[in-house]
């Protein structure tokens, strides 16, 4: 998620020296905030709930890790080649979120319910095709190939994440299928991150990648604070527990537990007997 | 910049704004409060005349829901049981119906999450009605209504009975208020 020092530097220089205060300032805070974020999630429970959320989150700190010394040590094809495998990483990970959070709102009872199931296909190859559409016509400000790969691999990412985070929103409103507060949370951090984005990638294509240009660094920056903006949310909400439901007397949860098993039997007896 | 690259801005532009409206738009019928939601809900219900559909549907299941054990009953004629259904029409308002009874639960489940099992085959037996409704519309359109009908139709019927059934069991179960109100539609 943090694209800091991504590509364009002058040759025989190092990385390290192109760092601006603010650069180090948003890295020092990316990583901080991460690591409240991990123990807010490990010691509230929420690990055990939300395995892929966890991982990215914990993912985000072992690379700050790892891309720290290498920004130092590593010649400038190793610092790329490590940013972009973890790159790829990354953008696993997000996906395996989405799906984390796809899972919970549509599977209530641990089955994905059968009458959203076509429309979320159908809402994921539209969400997959619009995306591949605006990569295809993206026409990014770089020299190189895989510069325009990047660019538009980047655009790609944000503009799918965030059309499934709404699609996945606008169905379970429609099949009224209910969002835990937790989930709700993750998705509406992910998915404001995800579709501002996809401004933030335009303008990058058109003002050019280059870490030489002051509106790369002005870009980054706001990307970078808009993350932080969204991890803090995540650690506030997440701290908190979910809101309270009632709770039900001993003789509802008996009178409901004899609805729900009625339920079941008269409509396994009705299909099987009658066909209906 | 290019020409190209202006379509290129304005359909991202154009990308970003339906998103925002769209999440906007959904969000906040996610969030309407409650109590209001109920009334509203419950103003969209279709006045159908339950005598009527408790008799199509008792033709063919108990009062609990079980299949009637003799199978060899004649049945209600299928002149009887359009006049009582009200053709396709009726059917359709049943349809829409089973919508509304679907977010009656769903109004219950916020407050309840146990509720959440009967929500969900609600929302199943809906899709069921659906689907019997959706075989009468093609019949429709191949001039075969009359034939399809009365199967499909009491079939659809005897769904939707169960799903009243099992909606105000559900508010008697919850103790809520609305029962009675529920009860005079239904």
């Amino acid at each position: 998620m943090l694209r800091l020092f991504r590509t364009g530097r002058l040759e025989g220089e190092t990385l390290a020296v192109r760092l601006s205060e603010m650069d180090l300032f948003f890295w020092a805070a990316g990583f901080a905030v991460h690591l409240v974020l991990l123990f807010v999630l490990f010691y509230r429970g929420r690990a055990r709930v939300f395995p892929f959320f966890t991982s990215l989150i914990a993912f985000s700190v072992v690379r700050t890790m790892i891309l720290y010394p290498v920004l130092h040590y590593a010649t400038t094809a190793g610092y790329v080649y490590t940013f972009w495998s973890l790159a790829v990483l990354d953008v696993m990970l997000q996906l395996g979120v989405v799906y984390e959070v796809a899972s919970r709102v549509f599977r209530p009872l641990n089955v994905w319910a059968p009458d959203v199931r076509g429309s979320f296909l159908w809402l994921l190859n539209l969400s997959t095709t619009v995306a591949l559409a605006l990569a295809w016509a993206d026409n990014p400000l770089v020299r190189t190939r895989v510069g325009a790969l990047v660019a538009r691999g980047n655009l790609f990412a944000a503009a799918l994440e965030s059309e499934i985070l709404i699609a996945m929103l606008a169905l379970s409103v429609t099949a009224r299928l209910p969002w835990k507060t937790h989930v709700a949370k993750i998705a509406q951090g992910l998915g404001i991150y995800a579709l501002v984005s996809v401004l933030l990638e335009t303008a990058h294509s058109y003002s050019g990648v280059s870490r030489l240009l002051p509106s790369f660094s002005i870009l980054s920056h706001v990307r970078i604070a808009l993350y932080l903006c969204c991890a803090t949310y995540w650690i506030v909400s997440l701290s908190r527990n979910e809101r309270p439901a009632r709770t039900m007397t001993a003789e509802m949860r008996e009178k409901m537990f004899a609805l729900g098993s009625q339920v079941a039997y008269d409509l396994h007896d009705l299909q099987s007997r009658k066909r209906l | 910049m290019t020409t190209p690259d202006l379509y290129f801005i304005a359909a991202i532009g154009l990308f970003f704004s339906i998103l925002v409206v769209i999440a906007g738009y959904y969000w906040v019928r996610s969030r309407r409060s409650p109590e209001a939601d109920w009334e509203v809900l419950f103003a969209k219900l279709t006045w159908i005349d339950r005598n009527n559909i408790a008799e199509v549907a008792l033709d063919l299941v108990d009062e609990s829901g079980q299949p009637k054990a003799s199978e060899d009953d004649e049945g209600l004629e299928p002149s009887r049981l359009w006049s009582l259904i009200g053709g396709l029409e009726g059917l359709e308002a049943l349809e829409r119906n089973s919508d509304v009874l679907i977010e009656l639960v769903f109004y219950i489940q916020k407050w309840y999450p146990e509720a959440l099992v009967i929500a969900e085959q609600l929302r199943l037996d809906a899709r069921e009605l659906k689907w019997h409704v959706a075989r009468l519309r093609g019949a429709d359109r191949k001039g075969d209504l009359q034939v399809s009908f009365p199967f499909y139709a009491q079939r659809a019927v005897v769904r939707y009975y169960l799903m009243t059934r099992r909606v105000l069991s559900l508010y008697e179960a919850a103790n809520f208020s609305m029962l009675a109100q529920l009860q005079r539609t239904l």
